[in-house]
């Protein structure tokens, strides 16, 4: 980031606050195009996953290898398609529905930190401002089901609404114990505090048990907030056609399905940077990959491991999924945080 | 209490049975026959769509006579030894693949093919002609037939009628 400030001062001739309008929209452009890509690379991962794990292909013929350009192809017949607009909608809301949406999962983006001096938005309180800014998406969500006025995109609102909401509690309290260990809510921060190997990650069962529950709770409750399976009460597609985004075509559709597959590269993001090391290579000898590419291949995997759960597990019931959050998920995160409050004061690792 | 705790227990346990079964799958060989290079083999009496081997025909018109849906037209021009075939056509927007023509056919010129994918743009394609008149002209009397060197069913066949068809 220094480089880009330098660059845009020094040899575009340019003052402070014309270097940091530049690099911002620098890394806006950046980050939304990052964005859109792995879109694409998900739906496709996710048709090949599911496809292997039901013992079938998948895509196959949309540019010859393994169909790799069949999530191209959807997205450019995605955008000729036509933008309808009920007729009994609320139209303002309707069109601002999907961009908020859309501007929840971008926004948290900014202060992910992918190589060491490399993060968009490098401030203290980053994980919190991440935590914040993701609660976006539920209004958008809700907005969505309201102004269509449509039955099951109402029932699949309300549905999202009260699911966020629930799961947004043992998700932060999940990153509790990883900033009482580090002493900070600086992304960057925590990850520089994962150095020296995999036994140094948080997710280290020896280090810290109560850190390695954490990451799992952390996970459940990301797959909740990304409405995906077997979580996905707010898109239920045989009870409620199609939830929420029921009544949305072309690129108004676009925008959740946009959003949803960044949510889920920025949850899993999340948990690699808490978790799972950030950007440290697993081994202390590998220190010649490049550190964003460590990063992104971690959270790839953890994308995986969330289309792994996605085709498995069949979907829960609107009641199984309350119990599993308050009475299962909020007492066990809230027993990470005071065991794990616990265990470094007795072992002295508290900062 | 101790209700809630086993249900956490099974719910983790079942989750990672299931996960563990659908990652063996990831390795298995998959099922699906890429349709358009890989096909099927069908079974040796699939009811497949009609072949007509207009050499072997001789116009006899049973088959047209015994199509429940008439789907069969068979055109000739002459008599006795001068009549020839120049036309047999099969509507498949008729046909129910019966095969009530296939098993009547003395000749067996007429048989069910295992071809299944014909797909068209418009449904008059589907009437499908066996011969094109310009090009041949096939003679349906027995004696033109041996004199111009078309195929002729065997004589000494003749008292077995019924399994013939098959036969060839």
């Amino acid at each position: 980031m220094q480089l880009l400030y330098d660059f845009f001062t020094g040899q575009a001739g340019m003052d402070l606050a014309g270097a940091q309008i530049a690099v911002a929209s620098l890394m806006a452009v950046l980050m939304f195009t990052v964005m859109a890509l792995c879109a694409i690379i998900f739906t496709w991962m996710e048709r090949k996953v599911a496809g292997f794990m039901q013992s079938r292909y998948g895509p196959m013929y949309t540019g010859r290898w393994h169909g790799w350009a069949q999530a191209v192809a959807d997205m450019l017949k995605i955008l000729g398609k036509e933008d309808i607009i009920p007729g009994e909608a609320d139209k303002n809301m309707f069109k601002f529905a999907p961009i908020l949406v859309l501007l929840g999962s971008l926004l948290a983006w900014a202060a992910i930190p992918w190589a060491p001096d490399f993060v968009a938005a490098d401030f203290d309180l980053g994980l919190f401002y991440i935590f914040a800014v993701s609660s976006l998406v539920v209004i958008g969500i809700l907005m969505a089901g309201w102004s269509s006025n449509n039955k099951w995109a109402l029932y699949g609102a309300a549905r999202g609404a009260a699911q966020m909401v629930s799961y947004e509690i043992p998700l932060a309290l999940a990153a509790i114990p990883v900033v009482m260990r580090t002493g900070s809510l600086n992304p960057q921060d925590i990850v520089i505090a994962q150095q020296g190997g995999i036994w140094n990650w948080n997710i280290n069962p020896i280090m810290n048990p109560f850190l390695f529950i954490a990451f799992f709770m952390y996970f459940i409750a990301s797959i909740a907030e990304t409405n995906r399976g077997p979580f996905d009460m707010p898109e239920t597609e045989s009870e409620l056609v199609a939830g929420y985004h029921t009544e949305y075509t072309g690129m108004r559709f676009a925008f959740f399905f946009l959003s949803e597959y960044a949510n889920l590269f920025l949850v899993s993001m999340i948990a690699v940077l808490l978790f799972l090391g950030g950007w440290w290579a697993p081994l202390p000898g590998m220190g010649w990959i490049p550190p964003a590419l460590n990063f992104i291949i971690k959270g790839v995997l953890l994308v995986f491991l969330n289309m792994w759960v996605r085709w498995t597990l069949p979907r829960v019931r609107v009641d199984q999924l309350m119990y599993l959050c308050w009475k299962v998920m909020i007492p066990v995160s809230l027993l990470c945080v005071v065991g794990a409050g616990l265990w470094m004061m007795a072992w002295g690792q508290l900062k | 209490m101790g209700q809630y705790f086993t249900d956490i227990y099974l719910a983790v346990s079942s989750a990672l049975q299931g996960m563990a079964i659908t990652f063996k799958h990831i390795y298995k060989k998959p099922v699906t026959l890429q349709f358009p290079d890989e096909r099927q083999v069908m079974p040796e009496r699939f009811r497949g769509f009609v072949h007509n081997d207009t050499a072997k025909c001789d116009a006899c018109n049973i088959c047209a006579k015994l199509c429940p849906v008439d789907c069969i037209y068979i055109e000739t021009e002459g008599k006795a030894k001068d009549r020839y075939m120049t036309r047999y056509a099969i509507d498949y927007n008729k046909c129910i693949w019966c095969s009530l023509c296939t098993e009547n056919c003395h000749t067996g010129s007429i048989t069910m093919s295992h071809d299944y994918d014909h797909a068209v743009f418009d449904r008059r394609s589907l009437v499908y002609e066996f011969m094109d008149p310009r090009e041949a002209r096939v003679p349906c009397h027995r004696a033109t037939r041996i004199e111009q060197g078309w195929w002729v069913e065997p004589k000494e066949d003749k008292p077995g009628a019924g399994d013939k068809g098959d036969d060839e």
